[in-house]
């Protein structure tokens, strides 16, 4: 059964080095941060903490970005290959494809995400500044989780919808949850009971990337979090993948191929 | 013949495809059985229901009424997909991995270890005529070789059963002899084979038995053997002599009443 699942996720991971999109993203988005970073604003020389903050922001966004699409296109291309009929005729469960095919994203997404924190890392010691290594892994952790939970996203939405849609869905859903934090804390006093309402609802239904992000405690150098937290946030992202992955496997158990 | 040699099964099928107004009946009844080490034509025209057929014995689409089993297990199951080398009409597989690691791929997931694995992709190759083409990207393959390494997918973990869904689809005559030397070697080793087909003579010079199908209902279930013996003897009577001639006959009074 393992080997099995591995088998899916290595074709999903293959693809992704091999087809070489992940490189471009990564090649482009530093490209570009090295350019911005050219940029003197005021010749405040301090503006390099808010720098790399947005670097690192800007990062995790490409990852986001590059696990959505990859999760949205696993199994309409499947169809559209015609593969799938070739591998389901093989002794595999749906839900060991499925879950593979999870797999493999994840794999590509956090492959991604190693490439990204690898520049930010060398980038920031050649610049002379210091990394807080414990944190700092405690951000790539939180990263990983966020790339899990938005691959899983992005897969029960392809199930629901075609390529383009769902790709457009999981992203605006993504942008949504990343300022539904900060907004649910700001509108919170100003709503009547029926909007409290509305935001209790939002809150447990739409996933919220903000709750991952620890870029600016990496820049400023804080102290690692607790244990505790971490625990928290994997069972916050479990709360949601583990729902997505299921229904995703109940609209493809009894699907034609 | 007991009931334990059908290794396929097929009663009283029906597959509708859509719902209500648009429910179209892809298959509206047939049954057969297919025994232990038989090899089987299925033909038809295009729309008969060959290939919707083909797609519930592979657990693809479930039918609407009747039931499929495959060695004595219901069809799909993995039980029976173990058990079962498949070969779509259209042989597509992914672009970006070589046809070594397709094979490991497809062999892997049939439940093949890598040892296993190293010991049999290379003679496959060379066994559907891809010697040397292992390390090859399959973007660089032509339809034909792809449908080689759809050959070699199918066969990879020696099924008791093959199921070929238009058989030389996609080939060219050479792939089609080298295809036919294979399910020769297969059919003299007891494998069962069932396969659609629109090239008749694939049938006759392959087949124990021909199931015919028309509308999605079977119009024909005919030992091939004595069918061109019965067709060789009424050819004195100026009567149809080929196989053929004998499908004509069999579709096309439909076709017109239709």
């Amino acid at each position: 059964m393992i080997r099995r699942i591995r088998l899916v996720a290595g074709t999903v991971f293959t693809e992704a080095i091999r087809r070489r999109e992940i490189y471009v993203i990564v090649i482009v988005t530093v490209a570009l941060l090295v350019a911005a970073s050219w940029i003197r604003f005021f010749n405040l020389a301090a503006l390099h903490k808010f720098y790399h903050e947005i670097a690192l922001k800007v990062m995790s966004i490409a990852t986001a970005v590059t696990t959505v699409v990859l999760a949205a296109r696993q199994l309409p291309r499947e169809f559209e290959r015609r593969t799938i009929y070739t591998i389901m005729a093989k002794p595999l469960a749906r839900w060991e494809f499925l879950l593979g095919k999870w797999l493999g994203v994840v794999g590509a997404g956090l492959f991604c995400l190693a490439l990204f924190m690898a520049v930010f890392a060398a980038g920031t010691l050649l610049a002379g500044s210091s990394i807080g290594w414990r944190i700092f892994l405690q951000f790539i952790y939180m990263q990983a989780l966020s790339v899990a939970l938005l691959a899983a996203l992005a897969f029960l939405l392809s199930m629901l919808m075609d390529i383009d849609a769902a790709i457009t869905t999981a992203l605006l859903l993504y942008l949504l949850g990343s300022v539904l934090t900060n907004a649910m804390i700001i509108v919170h006093d100003f709503v009547g009971a029926a909007g409290r309402v509305l935001l209790v609802i939002l809150n447990y239904v739409i996933p919220q990337p903000a709750l991952f992000d620890m870029s600016a405690k990496v820049v400023h150098e804080w102290s690692p979090v607790p244990a505790w937290v971490l625990g928290l946030s994997t069972l916050y992202a479990l709360m949601f993948i583990v729902p997505y992955l299921s229904f995703s496997y109940l609209l493809f158990r009894k699907r034609k191929l | 013949m007991s009931i334990l040699d059908h290794v396929i099964d097929v009663k009283s099928l029906k597959i509708t495809y859509g719902r209500g107004a648009r429910a179209t009946e892809a298959v509206r009844d047939i049954s057969f059985t297919v025994s232990r080490g038989e090899t089987v034509g299925f033909i038809g025209p295009n729309g008969a229901g060959k290939s919707s057929t083909i797609k519930t014995m592979m657990g693809f689409i479930f039918p609407e009424a009747g039931r499929v089993t495959i060695f004595g297990q219901p069809a799909g199951s993995v039980e029976a997909r173990q058990r079962t080398g498949y070969l779509p009409e259209v042989s597509l597989y992914y672009p970006f991995m070589k046809a070594r690691e397709v094979l490991e791929l497809y062999g892997g997931l049939a439940g093949l270890d890598r040892a296993e694995l190293k010991r049999r992709i290379q003679p496959l190759l060379e066994r559907v005529g891809l010697a040397g083409k292992g390390e090859i990207l399959l973007k660089n393959f032509s339809k034909g070789m792809q449908q080689r390494v759809g050959i070699a997918q199918a066969i990879i973990s020696d099924p008791d059963l093959l199921v070929f869904d238009e058989l030389s689809s996609g080939l060219d005559p050479v792939g089609r002899h080298d295809l036919r030397d294979v399910l020769l070697d297969l059919k003299a080793r007891g494998k069962t084979i069932f396969f659609s087909s629109h090239e008749l003579y694939e049938v006759e010079s392959l087949c124990d038995r021909v199931v015919i199908v028309n509308r999605g209902c079977k119009v024909a279930d005919e030992n091939v053997s004595d069918l061109m013996a019965r067709l060789q003897a009424e050819a004195g009577q100026g009567r149809p002599r080929s196989l053929e001639d004998y499908f004509m006959d069999l579709i096309r009074p439909r076709e017109l009443a239709a």
